[in-house]
C-alpha cells in the first residue's frame, strides 16, 4: 500500500483520501487504526437532524440533563450521555475534565493553571473551559496515551 | 482519582511512620540529643501519621472546592487535632514547656514542605502538557 503525503497551502480542512481497487487485509487495517478518528455523531442544530464528524467536535457538555456538543463555531444536541460518549470515543480523544464536561484532547490549544489549582484549557478555536481537579490524573493518562499513539504512527 | 484508599491506606501510614522515625532518629544522631520520652514519642508519630494520613484522603472528597482554602483547612484540622492530643496527653504525664511549640514545627514544616511539592509538580505537569499539544498541534 502506498502512502502520498502531500502539503498544500491555505487548505481549509486536511483530508484524506483512499484509491483502491480491493480493500485487503493492509489497508483494512488502516481503516481500523483510523475508524474512532472517522466516526460520526447526529444531533439537532436549529431545529434541524444534523451529523458532524466527532473529530470536529471541541467538546461535550452537560446542561440542564441535556448534551450538548460544540464545534469551532456552532453546536449540536445530541441524545448520547456523557459516560456514552467517553464509552464509545474514547479512542478519538474524549476525556472527561468535570462533572458536566469532556473536551476533544484534538483541539487543545494549551493549559493554563491557576492558584487554586483549576486548570484552565485554551481550544484551537480560543474558547477556554475549566478542568477540575479531580479530573488531572484521567485527563493526564488519556494525553500520554495519544501521545503514544502518535509515537507508534510516526 | 483516589489516592488514598481503604487497600492503601495503612501501607501509607507504614510507611509515612517509617520515614518520620528514620528522621527524627537521624537527627537525634546528629545533634546527639537523648530523648527521655522516646516510647510516648514514637507512638506520637505513629498518631500523627494516621491522622495526618487521614485527614490527607479526605482531599479527594474536597476536589470541587478551591485549592489553597482546602489545603489551609486541612492544615488547621491537622494542628487542630493534634494540639487536642497535647492538651489531652498533658492531663496523664508531664508536657514539655515547649510541647506545643515543638509539634507546631514538626507538623507545620513537613506539611508546607508536601504542599509546595504538590503545587509544583501542578505547574510542571501543565507546562510538560503544553509541550505535548504544542507537538500534537
Amino acid at each position: 500500500m502506498k502512502f502520498l503525503k502531500t502539503k498544500e497551502e491555505n487548505l481549509d480542512e486536511n483530508y484524506l483520501e483512499l484509491h483502491y481497487d480491493e480493500i485487503d487485509s493492509e489497508t483494512a487495517a488502516v481503516l481500523e487504526r483510523l475508524r474512532p478518528a472517522l466516526k460520526y455523531i447526529e444531533g439537532i442544530s436549529d431545529g434541524k437532524r444534523v451529523t458532524f464528524p466527532l473529530s470536529s467536535i471541541f467538546y461535550f457538555e452537560t446542561v440542564d440533563r441535556k448534551t450538548f456538543g460544540y464545534t469551532s463555531n456552532t453546536y449540536l444536541e445530541v441524545k448520547e450521555t456523557l459516560q456514552n460518549i467517553i464509552d464509545d470515543h474514547k479512542e478519538a480523544g474524549f476525556v472527561r475534565i468535570s462533572k458536566s464536561c469532556i473536551v476533544n484532547l484534538y483541539k487543545i490549544k494549551r493549559l493554563q493553571g491557576d492558584l487554586n489549582m483549576r486548570t484552565l484549557i485554551y481550544l484551537k478555536n480560543d474558547e477556554c473551559i475549566v478542568m477540575n481537579r479531580g479530573y488531572r490524573a484521567e485527563f493526564y493518562q488519556a494525553l500520554k496515551h495519544i501521545q503514544e499513539k502518535k509515537h507508534e504512527t510516526n | 482519582m483516589k489516592l488514598i484508599n481503604k487497600n492503601n491506606f495503612i501501607s501509607i501510614v507504614c510507611v509515612t511512620f517509617t520515614l518520620i522515625v528514620c528522621g527524627k532518629l537521624i537527627l537525634e544522631k546528629i545533634t546527639g540529643f537523648v530523648d527521655k520520652n522516646y516510647t510516648e514519642n514514637i507512638f506520637m508519630c505513629l498518631g500523627i501519621s494516621i491522622l495526618a494520613t487521614f485527614i490527607l484522603s479526605l482531599h479527594y472528597y474536597l476536589q470541587r472546592f478551591p485549592f489553597i482554602p482546602v489545603v489551609i483547612g486541612q492544615y488547621l484540622a491537622l494542628i487542630g487535632f493534634v494540639f487536642l492530643g497535647i492538651w489531652i496527653l498533658g492531663h496523664f504525664t508531664e508536657n514539655s514547656p515547649s510541647a506545643y511549640h515543638d509539634m507546631f514545627v514538626s507538623v507545620t514544616i513537613p506539611y508546607v514542605i508536601g504542599a509546595v511539592v504538590y503545587y509544583i509538580s501542578y505547574f510542571m505537569e501543565i507546562k510538560k502538557a503544553n509541550e505535548v499539544f504544542k507537538k500534537l498541534n
